[in-house]
């Protein structure tokens, strides 16, 4: 097993090198367990209250679950809780339905973006981890994003030692990754460490579990009896299936995510 | 925690399909990603190669080459995160990135090639970044026949150049990504080679000992949380304690450590790498050095350091900004002393006045009051990185700072 404290150590410098770094930065939480432990390590990094802002994209799509758990947290943890819907696209019945990419990009990608304009965000701090996906493994701690949204991942920053580079040029605002390095089976492992509270979809009922949380159309459960923090960390350890095996967007077409991603996908 | 190990060489080496054909052996692999490769070669047409495991854009399979660095954690005695980087030269700032935090290199060298550019300039950059273990994989053995006379004409020109940068005792091992030879499994093919196999060598590899260094504390931010003022930062080196004394550089101040506070509640002392914040009763900014005043930081106004530049062209009297530890300052290139050939270590010139880029040289920078180390004694503080408009073009070490 990692160390624990060795990853979290490394998570709260970089927090708190974008913290010291950037006028505006807000932090991205879709409540699901990596973007909820990184509220938590925000917390920790500033003892006890996150002092900027928590965006959460509404894509009027995600389990009843999920809004319940968000509301409970955000009142809990005392957060400055943003939360952006397309409004537009819904109305024009932008769905799953009418195709997976369009959806994906509009109600989260362009709500993002509306949301980053309207609130001048200069740096968003995401939860998003190399392990999940090939495409993710390529990032950057600090990745920056042009105007039009778009990640140069042909042309990355040169970012040795912990020495991250800021917005250049034409960039309009900076990714931040501060859990990059951890892996699906570390923040379990931080979250039972921890007590971090976490969405009752993560557990077992009925032989059928959420190994990840997205939109209700395109998420499915997995074949599993871990119905504790326990058994899901023991599952993680034998398990061959990819986490994001139950999320539609990443398996439609070859290279969907890269595509998603070039465009401002989180 | 994990070793990280990166894996360097030329261009189409075999790099990305070594530790493909290692994630694949071990079954390290999620069963649909095998899935998942299976049908992209369908859909593209390709035969199956192992370097599909790491290489994920899709530039990336279209021009069967790997752009930017990429990391797999991988178990054997110890947790490795295994660093894929790109072989070309247009890439190097990709390379850097990856190897950046590596402990362990493994240099792949295609038997049949032998030493090539990258193969040079990669491990060029091995020695300037410090990574001390070296481990020589000659690929490609099977194009070959496994013969030990190849072997011994790849591993002779490596061994040259490895020595001439200073490694000596490196281990060599003929293997065949492609194949699977003495990479994950022992090969029943080379009856010659009695030695480990690649993984086993890893394994053999001790972990260097951590000698005792002083205290270092570099300040990130002073956060002002329900009245009190919190100092935080991240132990480099060394080991703080509560009612230590303190003294700042380059300001001069000094305090006494009334709180150490972790972000569960307070500690009587903290080691290298704890991020931490202090109550310590003096005004503290961000790029500030806190040491003890009985081996404290010392700034200094010159230093000679060695560098690798990635863009563009570095002049006598060029300005720079400098990164060390959490302090960016302006700098001035005082002196080049030596222009390096960064493919082979050689020194092209003295005393020269300007350098191109991928290029190195040692050069004498002169700067605004900065704590530097000797990178040999205590590298968190003695790299640093080299920027322009805010873009990072360069890197290097300090090989000497004068008091």
């Amino acid at each position: 097993m990692l160390d624990l404290k060795d990853l979290e150590n490394r998570t709260i410098y970089i927090v708190r090198e974008a913290y010291a770094e950037f006028k505006r930065p807000a932090v991205l939480w879709s409540t699901g367990k990596d973007s909820t432990t990184m509220l938590w390590l925000c917390r920790k990094a500033f003892f006890g209250k996150i002092p900027f802002p928590v965006i959460h994209i509404d894509t009027a799509h995600k389990f009843k679950q999920m809004y319940e758990f968000r509301d409970r947290i955000a009142k809990e943890w005392g957060l400055d809780l943003v939360v952006s819907r397309n409004e537009e696209a819904l109305k024009e019945g932008v769905g799953p339905e009418n195709g997976k990419f369009e959806c994906c990009t509009r109600l989260k990608t362009q709500a993002l973006k509306e949301c980053l304009d309207e609130h001048g965000f200069d740096a968003l701090i995401l939860a998003i981890r190399r392990d999940e996906h090939g495409i993710r493994a390529k990032e950057r701690y600090f990745s920056p994003r042009n105007e039009e949204f778009k990640w140069d991942y042909k042309d990355q920053p040169l970012e040795m030692w912990d020495q991250f580079q800021g917005l250049v040029g034409d960039g309009t605002h900076m990714r931040i990754h501060p859990i990059l390095h951890w892996r699906e089976l570390d923040v379990w492992e931080y979250v039972k460490q921890e007590g971090i509270p976490c969405n009752p979809m993560y557990f077992a009922k009925n032989g059928k579990r959420y190994r990840s949380l997205g939109c209700k159309p395109c998420t499915f459960p997995i074949d599993s009896n871990a119905a504790t923090i326990d058994e899901v960390v023991e599952e993680l350890k034998t398990t061959k299936i990819a986490e994001r095996s139950g999320r539609a967007q990443d398996k439609e077409k070859t290279f969907t995510m890269q595509k998603l991603r070039a465009l401002g996908y989180m | 925690m994990s070793i990280n190990v990166a894996v360097v060489g030329h261009v189409d080496h075999g790099k990305s399909t070594l530790i493909g054909r290692l994630l694949y052996d071990s079954e390290a692999l999620p069963g649909d990603k095998v899935a998942e490769i299976q049908k992209l070669i369908e859909e593209y047409k390709r035969r199956f190669e192992f370097a599909y495991f790491l290489d994920s854009f899709e530039e990336e399979l279209k021009e069967e080459r790997t752009i930017d660095t990429t990391r797999v954690l991988f178990k054997g005695r110890n947790y490795y995160t295994i660093v894929d980087v790109p072989g070309h030269k247009e890439f190097i700032k990709n390379m850097l990135t990856g190897a950046s935090h590596a402990q362990i290199a493994i240099l792949v060298v295609s038997a049949p090639d032998g030493v090539q550019e990258q193969t040079g300039r990669h491990a060029f950059l091995l020695h300037m970044l410090g990574i001390k273990k070296v481990l020589v994989a000659i690929n490609k053995m099977d194009l070959v026949d496994y013969r030990q006379d190849s072997f011994e004409k790849a591993k002779k020109e490596t061994a040259r150049l490895l020595s001439s940068l200073g490694y000596s005792e490196v281990k060599f091992i003929p293997i065949s990504a492609m194949e699977g030879d003495n990479v994950y499994k022992p090969s029943g093919r080379m009856e010659w080679y009695q030695g480990p196999t690649l993984i086993q060598s890893l394994d053999e590899i001790e972990p260097e000992e951590v000698s005792e260094k002083p205290l270092r504390f570099v300040v990130q931010d002073v956060y002002s949380i329900d009245s009190e003022k919190i100092t935080v930062g991240r132990v480099e080196s060394g080991i703080l304690k509560k009612g230590d004394e303190l003294i700042f550089q380059p300001s001069g101040v000094k305090g006494k450590v009334e709180k150490i506070k972790l972000p569960s509640g307070e500690v009587e002392e903290a080691e290298q790498g704890d991020s931490i914040g202090i109550v310590v009763g003096c005004e503290v900014n961000r790029g500030n050095v806190g040491g003890h005043p009985q081996n404290p930081p010392t700034p200094v106004d010159s230093f000679l350091g060695e560098v690798v530049l990635l863009e563009g062209t570095l002049k006598r009297g060029d300005e720079f900004e400098m990164k060390c530890g959490t302090k960016k300052t302006g700098c001035l290139v005082g002196e080049i002393k030596e222009r390096i050939n960064s493919e082979t270590g050689e020194v092209m010139g003295k005393d020269t006045g300007e350098i191109g880029e991928n290029e190195a040289a040692t050069i004498i920078f002169k700067t605004e009051p900065l704590v530097v180390e000797k990178f040999s004694e205590m590298p968190e503080l003695g790299r640093f990185v080299l920027a322009r408009k805010d873009k990072n073009i360069g890197a290097g070490v300090v090989l000497e700072a004068k008091r």
